[in-house]
């Protein structure tokens, strides 16, 4: 990081214990029930580039141990030396290589597939995806989720994923217990799809759990 | 703690990196005095003091392989003393003096403001100059009364051999 860089970056958590747990319980929140909109307190100043909510859940996620990659509108942010100064994260190249990938809204995300999933032995391993994206309130394009978490089905409609994305969440759901797992991520809002939840066009019979 | 970069060199603006240095070793009352109004002055904390460790490397005779020396008690700290894209004051201080890293990362702050320069340069790095140069010359002071002269006797080397060969 360059002494430049530095200029243009703002502070971080108010207080960084409280603030990193509220923004955790929001984050275990988002992906117990997935799909359900949770609202990301925002104790902590955020860059000016992506979205708050997203800002705000890697700040408190990530730490020194941790590899990131940012889509190249955040690269070229100030969200880059904001989240490498506070955090200490390591940012890389190539999404493959990330333990998180954050994506602004209007770059292109990277495939599902090209993303570390992980391995049988340890699924863990595998890479976290936070997408900022628009939630809208269309009723007919609306996905209808279902899986652990959810009490029959849930409905999710957002914005901004490549058209193709609910057939990368099926190959994604198809690999368990390895995939990845995604936020998606609107200004003050974060919504779970972890790797267990299944998106389908139709509802599927009522409370079919997933072992 | 004295380096050779901290004698002030005339007609050269100081680079930051020469009064950080000068002010990562400033004893917390010269920064008090010299700071006086800016230093109860609130501050937009980006990172606020926080101690922890740092390893140490050093090179034997400073050119040798690098080696882990130990590790040293650290405090930093990075602020800005107004809101926007104010100069960011950074400090790092050996110790865990909180406010001694405080008043260094303001001092900072200011030092990268043109119009305070001239006045904190008189006020603050001189005082800290001839403070840290009282402390070098002290320590010299001390350690030169320990100090031998070893008078070694010259061993005529060479003579016996050259008899052994005469004979």
């Amino acid at each position: 990081m360059k002494a430049t860089d530095l200029q243009h970056i703002v502070g971080g958590f108010e207080h960084e214990a409280f603030g990193s747990q509220a923004a955790f319980r929001a984050a275990m929140n988002a992906l117990s029930y997935p799909g359900r909109w949770a609202p990301m307190p925002m104790q902590a100043e955020r860059p000016r580039q992506g979205h708050g909510a997203a800002a705000v859940l890697l700040l408190a996620l990530l730490d020194a141990d941790c590899t990131l990659w940012l889509s190249p509108t955040l690269a070229a942010s100030d969200a880059a030396p904001w989240l490498r100064f506070h955090t200490g994260c390591q940012l890389v190249t190539e999404a493959s290589e990330a333990q998180f990938v954050w994506v602004a809204a209007g770059d292109a995300m990277p495939a599902l597939a090209s993303l570390a999933c992980g391995s049988d032995n340890q699924p863990d391993h595998s890479t976290t995806c936070i997408l900022d994206v628009r939630a809208t309130d269309g009723e007919s394009d609306a996905w209808v989720l279902s899986g652990p978490g959810i009490q029959g089905t849930a409905r999710l409609a957002v914005d901004g994923l490549p058209p193709d994305f609910a057939t990368q969440w099926a190959h994604n759901h198809a690999a368990f217990p390895r995939g990845v797992d995604v936020f998606l991520s609107t200004p003050t809002h974060v919504a779970g799809l972890p790797r267990t939840t299944r998106i389908g066009a139709t509802a599927p019979q009522p409370h079919t759990e997933e072992a | 703690m004295f380096h050779a970069f901290d004698n002030a060199e005339p007609n050269r603006p100081m680079d930051r990196q020469a009064w950080m240095a000068l002010l990562a070793r400033a004893p917390q009352g010269l920064l008090e005095a010299a700071l006086a109004a800016h230093a109860h002055a609130d501050v937009r904390w980006l990172r606020r003091p926080e101690t922890g460790l740092m390893m140490v490397q050093g090179r034997a005779g400073g050119t040798g392989e690098r080696f882990n020396l130990g590790e040293v008690t650290v405090t930093r700290c990075a602020l800005r003393l107004a809101a926007g894209d104010a100069p960011v004051g950074v400090a790092y201080v050996v110790g865990r003096n909180q406010r001694q890293a405080r008043l260094a990362a303001v001092a900072d702050a200011l030092l990268q403001e043109p119009a305070h320069q001239a006045a904190l340069e008189l006020n603050l790095l001189e005082p800290i100059r001839v403070h840290l140069h009282n402390e070098a010359a002290q320590r010299h002071a001390r350690a030169q009364t320990t100090k031998v002269e070893f008078f070694t006797v010259a061993r005529e080397s060479g003579s016996a051999t050259e008899e052994e060969d005469d004979a």
